[in-house]
């Protein structure tokens, strides 16, 4: 199974803290702006969640 | 083409009269981006302290710190040296990740209430006074106690906590030389207090938030005794003097802005905005500090490795090129501020520090009207980490 992720863009001001969270789903690119798998395994969900928690303007929201 | 330096500002950044809510920082934003200081390259404008502060091309500045004040040794430098405000890389990132899980807003929002009580109690003492001093009586007990609250050790202990992070605090001074013995000792104190937790909670732990650093574990990967030591004295040195002074600036702008005041008084949602509003007009951390780990060229500016970065918070928060009316409005929708630095090395405990501050101002607000100096207040120099010292203030009890 996977869920689905999203970054509300309009938020997200690029801190990485969700990259040294879940390294695995999210990463900064060279020009310091995030990258993401928009489709997570179920076996990365606890490091999601632990990225969703820590994003510091809590742009990271779980899709239905 | 690169600019020369020459060309732009200076700012005399050890000069005791310096202001950064001042006419000549004001111009110097207004005719370049960045300056030149004493210290190396001071960042001014909106848009490029945000993009320098996340710039893999900088590093924390910080690391060094002990060093350029002629400390090469001792506890303190131990600790300095390890702690997660100068790591960098993998080392930074395996410490944070077994650190954030404890400092989840889900479980910083269970501690509203004792928050909520804590500000009531210390308004409780000195409300029918028609006075108090507000850095005493307030800022100062309320920063302290949310922190035993957070570690879970008795509320009467503050004075210890708080005395022993006034203490390493010195560190952070210019007299650090000087003061080394004592910064020293308090460090040896706080170690031992820091141990004695961590045994008695790996012994019985429970819910609570140092239960939960002891038992933090990702991918079989534990934070060892050190290291979780190590944490602790940076909680308690983190997070007591930059709320007690984040708290009394705070004082300061509601004071200068009497509608505001009113306004959180009558709408306590809005105690979120106020610490926003407050740390984008008036932050305590007025630069972030970060070091170029190569040479590189931004917006045709030469910066060679190794150049100190300061990144001005203040002036990048009232940048009319971002903010086009950049007073404080805590109806407005504003860019968020970078008063909890940003980046990797974002502050680790600004949830804490945002859900303290937000239920402080408006119980401050609802039984406070009218706050205004009634003379002998003292403040810290306008660099580094600056703030009410002393704040006597008058008001009206609201009945």
């Amino acid at each position: 199974m996977a869920q689905q992720i999203t970054v509300d863009r309009q938020l997200c001001d690029n801190h990485g803290q969700c990259a040294i969270a879940a390294p695995a789903v999210f990463r900064m690119n060279d020009d310091g702006i995030l990258e993401y798998e928009d489709s997570v395994d179920d076996a990365l969900l606890d490091e999601v969640e632990e990225a969703v928690d820590v994003c510091p303007v809590q742009a990271i929201f779980f899709r239905d | 083409m690169s600019n020369t330096t020459l060309d732009a500002p200076y700012l005399d950044l050890a000069d005791p009269g310096f202001a950064m809510q001042s006419e000549q920082l004001r111009s110097a934003r207004e005719r370049s981006w960045y300056a030149r200081t004493n210290f190396g390259l001071a960042v001014l404008r909106y848009d490029e302290v945000s993009k320098l502060l996340k710039s893999p091309k900088l590093s924390q500045g910080s690391a060094k710190w002990p060093e350029h004040n002629g400390v090469h040794g001792g506890l303190f430098f131990d600790w300095w040296t390890k702690n997660l405000l100068v790591l960098e890389g993998e080392d930074h990132h395996r410490i944070r990740r077994l650190l954030n899980p404890a400092f989840s807003p889900r479980l910083i929002k269970d501690l509203v209430p004792r928050f909520q009580a804590l500000a009531n109690e210390l308004i409780d003492d000195f409300i029918d006074n028609g006075e108090c001093e507000f850095i005493r009586d307030f800022a100062e007990p309320y920063a302290t106690r949310v922190l035993t609250i957070l570690l879970g050790i008795p509320e009467s202990e503050w004075p210890t906590i708080a005395r022993l992070a006034s203490t390493i605090g010195l560190a952070l001074g210019v007299t650090f030389k000087r003061d080394l013995e004592k910064v020293d000792a308090a460090v040896a104190e706080l170690y031992a207090y820091a141990e004695d937790l961590i045994r008695d909670r790996q012994a019985t732990p429970g819910e609570d938030f140092v239960s939960r650093l002891v038992l933090a574990n990702r991918d079989g990967d534990r934070l060892s005794d050190e290291e979780l030591r190590n944490a602790l004295v940076l909680l308690i040195f983190g997070g007591m003097d930059t709320t007690r002074n984040q708290l009394g600036l705070a004082l300061q702008s509601f004071m200068r802005n009497p509608d505001q005041w009113e306004l959180l008084a009558e709408r306590p949602d809005l105690g979120g905005k106020a610490v926003e509003e407050v740390m984008r007009t008036n932050p305590t951390v007025t630069w972030v500090t970060r070091e170029a780990v190569e040479d590189f060229t931004y917006q045709g500016l030469d910066i060679a490795r190794g150049t100190t970065v300061h990144l001005f918070t203040q002036s990048s928060g009232t940048d009319p090129m971002a903010f086009p009316d950049p007073d404080m409005d805590l109806l407005a929708e504003h860019a968020p501020h970078y008063g909890f630095g940003g980046g990797v090395h974002h502050c680790l405990g600004h949830f804490v520090a945002r859900a303290d501050m937000s239920e402080a101002l408006p119980l401050l607000a609802r039984r406070l009207a009218g706050p205004h100096l009634t003379g002998g207040d003292e403040w810290l120099p306008d660099s580094g980490n600056t703030g009410p010292i002393r704040l006597p203030i008058g008001f009206t009890k609201r009945s």
